[in-house]
């Protein structure tokens, strides 16, 4: 498996345990704000990354998760430039 | 008159104001009684005043009187059979023993007169012409009771001569690698038979025969090695002669000076005495003032320290270019100069987040924090992580979720207090035996037990407590069995109403106990799921939530699987449901594996978390820490140690920093281990020995062993002990002036001149430290975190009162099957464990006499499974998973079900984790290495890995061996 399969299956496992929330988009606002607890900056850029070109492996509950992350991070913009060549 | 409190009673588990060591000094001769209405009564005149039930033996003690003994010792119950400590009592008729003669009010007592002189040296004399003359070429000379007694009662001659029947032609049984017996010089005390009963709870020991006949006997008169013994050193530190004797003491003589540190190995993190001859060590001997162990010790921490001079111990540092290259040995400040040199350039190359480090379990708090401050402060990013990452970071999420606190509750003390003992997925008397032999005191007392686990555990063979429930589910189904447990809790209306009412959030347990009553949570519908009989599940928790004190043990078994943190937080559901935290005797309690895993959680080990578990995110923390540190932190979480692989794997994480972890031999899918190692240009490894991460290592820093280093460890039950040095660092530094001096050469300065001043910063920097230093620790003995303002003498037992968070919280908890499922291909699932003499990744065991009970992990496989197979005890087996392939001696056994097969990890050969998959925890990625499923086949070959494994051993150990010769080679 490569780097960013990886992160689909953890973020798919984090969904399906996080389901009892109700509605998908309470379920995806706790996969949220676990992602922005305990990912690493790159793990995050990378699943927004793999959303925005489809996200075909994620499930429903992952993929409103991935929009909401975006939403949360403020600092997305200023990501880049300071940390990660790789 | 003297009024006598002991702070220090062992199960009155109070927080203490002082600790006094001069109590620990002497034998007291019974033990400690803790009631609390006293006693006055005179001793030769003395008045004093004592707990009701003391006897009169301890009671002169306290008043400094020594009464002469010999059966007698104070941690164990008083046997009256030397009748040596007669005495006199006014109004009563003879000469009572003082040792069983319990103290009554306005008892006067005369412990010596001509009578008591005469009677005493008649007893001695019986006993002396039964006894070798050999005083002066006797190991025990000079540290021997019954040569003390006889001085202390005068003996002069033996009447009796020492022609007629005697058992000096005894034999001498040199069975146990650590010590001998030898009945000849046996007095029939019984003190072994009743340390290895009443301490430590295996009842191997016994009288055999009778009147002069009797000989102490092991097993059924087997020698020690092929008894159920467990090689405790319980019966060694009771026996008042050289009967049962240390052989290092044989050989060397008696120790002439001590130092009481803590011991290394597990979570109990027991007191021991290094007991020393100039910078050597002769014996470690467990300290009856430690808090944990209460004097109590087990085969590892008793014996297993000769790995710490073992000829294989890295003693200067190494270096080289590549992994397919000779080590060439270098100063300390080349080795230095070259990792950091090397690290800055992977950074200017590959970013700032292109390197990272590993904190060590094993190391001290102290070195434990200078490792996560260096990550933070000195490569700028926050890809610090631990092994707590593949044991209990299930614990530090779960608990933190419903309790506010990533600690376990209770002291180890509360168990003696506790009705009904539900431990699940432990397996306390082989990875925590010194815990366990204070578990099996209180069950044999009439606790109840219960145990979930797959395997039958040996706890529920504990020698008169055989009743336990075992509910034996299928590996996997954790949340699928404590939601049931809760379900009955519920729905037959067993819970604690008014602790919930007054100490939980009630929205978040309304709708728990909605979700809850939901009748797929039935223990007749989990059935299916989990393999445990519904009459089981119900029997089991109404015995739990209606004992009194229901009091929860767990271990890997609950944290190493998919939802680990979805258990560990179903259990804290379970235990405030009925009430069962916030006193002694209940609780939720993580059985920890290393000796410092609480405290290197607790140090900030986590990527997400600076210590205290203060997120980083947290902009008036990180300030905080900014400011001491006079650094820029990150604000977001750094990488944890699989994604450090992938992120190896995929070429954009290219340095490592462990200290004192073996990655490549404990973390799971090794083959995927190895290939992120391969592909790291600089792995810089600080261990004591070339270990398989050491293997592909571009820098060997030499680690030092906890007997060659100052700092503190904290143990399962959140108590900070000292670790104090006895002998000096084979390499010249201890682990924390490695990292130190790394810093500096990183250009990164920290200017420690000894680890007291590092835990100052800690204690600035975390709240629940804010009370800790090392004078206090001298002054209390040891502290239980937190430790501040509001609790200046520590906290024993948690959430008495609140929770941190407030009300405690009621997570849901729904049971998702792990992927990893059995089919035709992989019908067996394959769990995985310790045993008692070896530990976790064998580095320091297996080089140690501990091998002579374990040389190899086997594969433990039912009856059936074995019938089916064609297979019988000692066939090569190979072990196919979806990851792996791997081969083990067969061992066929009934202890787990059908479908189920069984190893431990301890040898690096065996290849246990090439099998184990990178499925795991969803919430803190621990990995799931308790359910893979497996398909076994009898082979006659080891596998391909393992032949690989083999050559790249032999390689890289003559790398190590040319590394003196290769002086001339240059370094780029």
């Amino acid at each position: 498996m490569n780097e960013v399969d990886v992160l689909v299956k953890m973020i798919n496992q984090i969904s399906i345990n996080n389901r009892h929330h109700g509605e998908d988009a309470a379920a995806a606002e706790e996969v949220a704000h676990h992602l922005k607890k305990f990912w690493a900056r790159r793990m995050k850029q990378q699943i927004i990354e793999y959303a925005e070109q489809g996200g075909a492996d994620l499930n429903d509950v992952s993929k409103l998760a991935v929009a909401r992350l975006k939403a949360l991070s403020d600092e997305v913009e200023s990501w880049p430039q300071t940390s990660d060549a790789g | 008159m003297l009024n006598y409190f002991d702070p220090k009673q062992p199960d009155s588990g109070q927080p203490h104001n002082g600790f006094d060591p001069s109590l620990f000094e002497r034998d007291l001769g019974t033990p400690a009684r803790t009631s609390t209405k006293a006693v006055a009564l005179t001793i030769d005149g003395f008045e004093i005043s004592v707990p009701e039930g003391t006897s009169v033996m301890r009671a002169a003690a306290l008043a400094g009187i020594t009464v002469p003994k010999l059966c007698a010792t104070d941690n164990m119950e008083a046997f009256g059979s030397c009748r040596l400590c007669a005495v006199e009592i006014e109004g009563r008729r003879g000469y009572p023993a003082s040792c069983t003669t319990p103290v009554t009010e306005g008892m006067s007592v005369t412990t010596q007169n001509g009578k008591l002189a005469k009677l005493r040296r008649n007893i001695m004399e019986l006993y002396i012409s039964d006894h070798p003359l050999d005083c002066l070429t006797c190991p025990a000379n000079g540290d021997c009771e019954l040569q003390d007694m006889a001085g202390a009662v005068g003996l002069r001659e033996v009447r009796y001569g020492y022609e007629g029947a005697n058992h000096l032609d005894a034999k001498i049984d040199d069975s146990n690698p650590y010590f001998s017996f030898d009945p000849s010089k046996c007095i029939v005390c019984s003190r072994c038979v009743r340390a290895c009963g009443e301490v430590q709870g295996t009842f191997a020991l016994t009288i055999d025969g009778r009147g002069f006949g009797s000989m102490v006997s092991a097993g059924q008169n087997e020698p020690f090695m092929d008894s159920e013994c467990v090689s405790c050193g319980a019966c060694v530190q009771a026996c008042p002669t050289s009967t049962l004797m240390e052989k290092s003491v044989i050989e060397e003589g008696v120790p002439e000076h001590s130092v009481v540190t803590t011991c290394a190995y597990c979570g109990v993190g027991c007191s021991f005495e290094a007991q020393m001859k100039g910078d050597k060590l002769i014996r470690m001997v467990p300290y009856k003032g430690g808090d944990a162990n209460h004097g109590h010790s087990c085969v590892k921490g008793r014996f297993a320290f000769g790995y710490a001079t073992h000829k294989d111990r890295i003693r200067e540092p190494m270096i080289r270019d590549s992994i397919d290259q000779p080590w060439r040995a270098v100063s300390w400040e080349e080795a230095l100069e070259f990792s950091a040199k090397r690290l800055k350039g992977i950074q200017e190359t590959y970013g700032r987040d292109s390197v990272g480090g590993i904190t060590s379990s094993r190391c001290t708090n102290e070195e434990t924090y200078l490792v996560q401050k260096l990550i933070r402060a000195a490569f700028g990013n926050n890809n610090t992580d631990t092994c707590a990452r593949v044991c209990h970071s299930p614990t530090g999420y779960g608990l933190k979720t419903t309790l506010g606190e990533s600690a376990g509750t209770q002291t180890f003390d509360s168990v003696m207090k506790a009705d009904a003992i539900l431990v699940i997925g432990a397996n306390p008397t082989d990875a925590h035996p010194v815990f366990a032999s204070m578990m099996k005191r209180r069950l044999r007392e009439g606790a109840e037990l219960i145990v979930a686990d797959p395997r039958r555990i040996d706890l529920l063979k504990t020698p008169h407590a055989e009743k336990g429930l075992h509910l034996a589910l299928k590996p996997g189904t954790n949340v699928a069995l404590v939601n049931a447990l809760a379900h009955v809790v519920i729905t037959e209306g067993l819970e604690d109403k008014a602790f919930v009412a007054e100490r939980c959030d009630t929205e978040g347990y309304q709708k728990w106990r909605t979700f809850i009553q939901e009748a797929r949570h039935a223990p007749e519908v989990s059935e299916a799921e989990t393999g445990v009989p519904a009459a089981l599940v119900r029997t089991a928790a109404r015995r739990y939530a209606t004992a009194g004190n229901g009091a929860i043990y767990y271990g890997l078994g609950v944290t190493e699987h998919s939802q680990g943190s979805t258990t560990v937080m179903a259990i804290a559901n379970l235990a405030m449901a009925t009430g069962n935290i916030g006193r002694e005797g209940v609780g939720v309690n993580p059985l920890r594996g290393q000796n410092n895993v609480q405290g290197s959680c607790d140090m900030g080990s986590f990527p997400h978390e600076l210590p205290g578990y203060q997120h980083v995110a947290n902009t008036e923390v990180r300030e905080r820490f900014e400011s001491v540190w006079n650094a820029k932190l990150d604000d977001e979480p750094g990488l944890r140690i699989p994604n450090m692989f992938d992120a190896a794997v995929a070429g954009t994480f290219k340095g490592l920093y462990v200290q004192g972890e073996d990655i490549a031999q404990s973390d799971p899918n090794t083959q995927h281990v190895e290939a992120a190692l391969s592909a790291l240009d600089c792995l810089i490894v600080q261990d004591i020995f070339l270990n398989e991460t050491a293997k592909f290592a571009h820098v060997l820093l030499p680690g030092a062993t906890f007997l060659e280093k100052n700092g503190t460890f904290t143990n399962a039950e959140r108590r900070i002990n000292r670790v104090r040095r006895v002998m000096p660092p084979v390499a010249g530094k201890e682990d924390w002036e490695v990292t130190q001096a790394l810093s500096n050469a990183l250009g990164y300065p920290m200017n420690y001149s000894h680890p007291s001043e590092i835990m100052d910063e800690i204690a600035q920097l975390t709240p629940t430290f804010t009370g800790v230093n090392y004078q206090r620790l001298e002054e209390l003995g040891s502290i239980q975190w937190p430790c501040n303002d509001d609790n200046p003498i520590g906290t024993p037992t948690m959430h008495g009162v609140d929770f941190p968070i407030g009300k405690g919280h009621f997570a849901i908890t729904e049971y998702v099957a792990t992927e990893e499922r059995t089919n035709r291909r992989y019908p067996l699932l394959l769990t995985t464990g310790r045993i008692l003499s070896q530990y976790n990744v064998g580095a320091q065991t297996r080089r140690t006499a501990n091998s002579e009970w374990h040389e190899e992990d086997v594969l433990e496989i039912h009856p059936v499974d074995a019938e089916d197979r064609g297979l019988k005890d000692g066939d090569w087996l190979g072990i196919r998973s979806r990851v792996g392939h791997t081969v083990l001696r067969c061992r066929v056994s009934d202890r787990m079900a059908p479908g189920v097969v069984y190893t431990t990890f301890h040898h690096p050969g065996s290849g246990a984790n090439v099998i184990t998959t990178d499925n795991s925890d969803w919430a803190t990625n621990c990995p799931e290495y308790k359910v893979t499923a497996v398909q076994v086949e009898k082979v006659s070959q080891p596998s391909d890995w393992q032949q690989r494994f083999q050559q790249f051993d032999e390689q890289q150990q003559r790398y190590l061996e040319r590394a003196d010769e290769s002086e001339g080679m240059t370094i780029k």
